[in-house]
């Protein structure tokens, strides 16, 4: 049997597809971003120009969103890792029988769709929701908190999305911790706070700089909650993509913006898995 | 070993951020029986009026109608597609099998507003803009990693001699695969198919670029009409979606152990 032929068959469908609808629409993409754009006339035919990809780094509200998205993406990623490490760690060395419950309580938000618990966000967080409502009724403040469009209400909304992703990635991370490790640290006199700090936490450094990529990656590249949180005027780099191509038009600035944030994604996956390679070979 | 057992503080800090990831539901779904036209909590009075206006507008039945529909087709399409090239890279017949793997994933990586501008761009170029077809394949390039991951995951999990068994008996190539392998893996592909299905269900940035006013899906219209403020309405379409979703998380569990798979 024609055994190379026959995988060859099996996998030609989804390459093609994958290959005609993903692999061309991005690499369609990069003659755009370097077109010329009038207002009003569209993009200038046969034109050639570096300026989209300048104006990122130089014009100072494009270089603000784009300080803007990475601060985000790396408070989001220190918040989830501080929350998400004491569930972990409940999950894994807790009780076995809230184990289950635990891990299904955190997987439920994943599976929720992603619009209805952005949602729930605004009725907490708006100028007369939930929490100000609250805070307001105990005497804690007067006027209400200003919850949205800004950093606050981002940075709450983003740590409750990805924070199931960073749980679950500890949790793969504390569950390969040889526990025989522990048990001779602590035999050798450590106190307990000494065994997690020296090795507990170091064993699961893995785990955590996976989950903090992973959350970073996702939060820098969110859509749907910025949005939703933030309105049309906190804007984010993907919001700015989606705005350029949908009210503004201007195509060449939203793809340069377009590779500029695949680009960093990509080159965060990449230098993380390089270090992540060469730790494994010291070790 | 007992005594790295967690503290009580760390037990009651780690329950403290699992009530947090719980509270939007709650709220969401306590809001959506109040009977005032804002949302309150308390909920001010009992109604059932918001989930009646809902499932009567037809502009939410399309959109429902729309994303279950899509959500069906993309994810078997995936399913079909995936298990296929899955099943071609675990036999390790083909050269450069970890690059084309890459390639497969991709889509995980590439930021979804990326893949849509990019799919507005081409189906505007080839003069498809507007076709369900194209949807469909645009949501196929999203929830293909899925399926892949999980089908590579549990055919790495299988002994080989079972199906050249088969094979040895007799069977041809897809009757050893169909009555033999199909079964050892269902339930890893039966998760997948599930993330493949709520990728799909939830998903806003890729199908805004694509999808025409008549094509519009429900998440799209709950993340527009948020714009316009937030009504009760969007609450009780939301309390639907939060039932379906702990009914089928509940149901995935029985069935397959679900939480083993994420």
């Amino acid at each position: 049997m024609t055994g190379q032929r026959s995988a060859w068959l099996l996998i030609a469908p989804l390459l093609l597809v994958l290959l005609l609808s993903f692999v061309v629409p991005l690499v369609l993409l990069l003659p755009t971003s370097f077109q010329e754009y009038q207002p009003g006339q569209g993009m200038v035919a046969g034109s050639f120009t570096w300026e989209n990809y300048l104006r990122i780094a130089t014009d100072g509200y494009y270089r603000e969103v784009v300080l803007r998205t990475l601060a985000l993406g790396l408070g989001v990623t220190v918040l989830c890792l501080l929350t998400g490490y004491p569930v972990a760690y409940l999950i894994v060395r807790g009780h076995p029988r809230w184990r289950l419950p635990l891990t299904l309580l955190v997987i439920f938000p994943l599976m929720l769709n992603l619009v209805v618990r952005s949602f729930g966000w605004i009725v907490l967080l708006t100028n007369r929701g939930v929490v100000n409502n609250l805070l307001i009724d105990l005497g804690l403040i007067e006027r209400p908190l200003k919850l949205m469009f800004n950093m606050t209400g981002l940075l709450i909304g983003l740590t409750h999305i990805y924070l199931p992703f960073m749980v679950l990635m500890l949790v793969a991370a504390l569950q390969n911790v040889p526990r025989d490790v522990e048990a001779a640290a602590a035999t050798l006199g450590s106190s307990r706070t000494h065994v997690f700090w020296s090795v507990t936490l170091p064993l699961t450094a893995p785990g955590i700089i996976g989950g903090s990529i992973l959350v970073f990656v996702l939060t820098i590249s969110a859509l749907v909650t910025p949005r939703m949180l933030g309105g049309p005027t906190y804007q984010v780099m993907a919001t700015l993509i989606y705005d350029e191509y949908m009210q503004l038009l201007d195509w060449p600035s939203g793809s340069a913006l377009s590779f500029a944030l695949a680009a960093s994604t990509l080159v965060i996956i990449w230098l993380s898995s390089r270090m992540t390679r060469r730790w494994a070979g010291m070790a | 070993m007992s005594d790295m057992k967690p503290t009580l503080p760390i037990s009651i800090v780690a329950l403290l951020v699992v009530a947090f990831l719980q509270v939007p539901v709650l709220v969401v779904v306590l809001t959506s029986f109040s009977e005032t036209s804002y949302l309150t909590i308390p909920p001010q009075g009992w109604t059932l009026k918001w989930f009646a206006e809902v499932l009567s507008d037809p502009v939410y039945i399309r959109a429902i109608r729309n994303s279950l529909i899509l959500a069906v087709s993309s994810t078997l399409l995936s399913l079909v597609l995936g298990v296929a090239a899955a099943y071609a890279l675990f036999r390790k017949a083909i050269p450069g099998s970890e690059a084309i793997t890459a390639l497969l994933m991709a889509p995980l990586i590439v930021p979804s507003v990326v893949i849509g501008v990019a799919m507005l761009q081409y189906v505007t170029l080839v003069g498809l803009r507007g076709s369900f077809l194209v949807l469909i394949v645009a949501h196929v390039v999203i929830t293909v990693p899925y399926i892949l991951r999980s089908a590579l995951a549990s055919l790495s999990g299988l002994d080989v001699s079972v199906e050249e068994a088969a094979r040895v008996l007799g069977a041809d190539g897809f009757t050893a695969f169909r009555l033999v392998t199909l079964p050892l893996i269902k339930p890893g592909l039966v998760a997948g198919a599930l993330f493949a299905f709520v990728t799909s269900m939830e998903n806003v940035p890729v199908t805004i670029f694509l999808a025409s006013a008549r094509q519009t899906t429900l998440p799209i219209l709950i993340f527009s009409s948020v714009e316009m403020g937030v009504n009760p309405g969007v609450a009780a379409i939301s309390t639907l979606l939060i039932v379906a979703t702990v009914i089928v998380l509940l149901l995935a569990e029985r069935w397959t152990g679900f939480h083993k798979f994420v």
